[in-house]
């Protein structure tokens, strides 16, 4: 069974929590900050509340799994049913299809679009990085498979 | 696919709930195998084999079908 402990997210959300608000405080105590300390503050926003909301769902979550075994166990068939995890990575394979061509097009758009060159560099680089992924991947599955 | 599945549980008199709660699938997985939509894995199909005390082939069908992959 997984392990639906609440104190971990608990403390994973208080620190959510904490970084947000340090962001914040930061954000309005510097209002004329250069350099890293200009966005340094928003990252910190981003990323503490990020944080703060998915472990308070998922604290929530497990709490609720831990008054009511039988949703516990439910969950737990439904996330290993295994027509469920076909569905998935059924979906997951169309998506990644998808995101193939819409990631080609915008490239494309891009260079077009006469943008600088580092940043159709950065998309080419992500695109191969993707496609390799992928190879590295059959050829992993072939050997273990 | 075809299967027995739907005859076989209607013959022990028990719901796709409680099957898919023995076999520890959802109730759609049920539902899906019963209608011919999902064909089982061979574990999942060994242990229907199991609980009905049965062969596989006493309980699915295998014919030379087309696969049509959709």
């Amino acid at each position: 069974m997984k392990n639906n402990s609440v104190g971990k997210y608990v403390a994973l959300a208080a620190f959510g929590f904490i970084l947000f608000v340090a962001g914040l405080a930061l954000a309005i105590s510097l209002p004329d900050a250069q350099g890293i300390m200009r966005t340094l503050p928003y990252i910190c926003v981003g990323i503490g509340s990020g944080i703060f909301g998915g472990n308070v769902g998922t604290a929530i979550k497990n709490r609720h799994l831990k008054k009511d075994p039988n949703a516990a166990k439910q969950l737990e068939i439904d996330t290993n049913d295994e027509r469920n995890v076909a569905i998935n990575n059924k979906a997951k394979a169309k998506a990644f299809d998808l995101m193939l061509i819409v990631y080609g097009a915008l490239m494309l758009a891009f260079a077009l679009m006469r943008v600088d060159m580092y940043v159709v560099l950065a998309f080419v680089a992500a695109y191969l990085f993707v496609v390799f992924s992928m190879v590295y991947y059959i050829n992993k599955y072939h050997k273990e498979m | 696919m075809k299967n027995r599945l739907e005859k076989l549980r209607k013959l022990k008199g028990i719901r796709q709930e409680e099957l898919a709660t023995v076999l520890e699938v959802s109730r759609q997985t049920i539902g899906s195998l019963e209608n011919g939509r999902y064909n089982p894995s061979i574990i999942l199909a060994f242990k229907i084999a199991r609980f009905f005390e049965m062969s596989i082939e006493e309980i699915f069908i295998y014919e030379e079908e087309q696969i049509d992959e959709k």
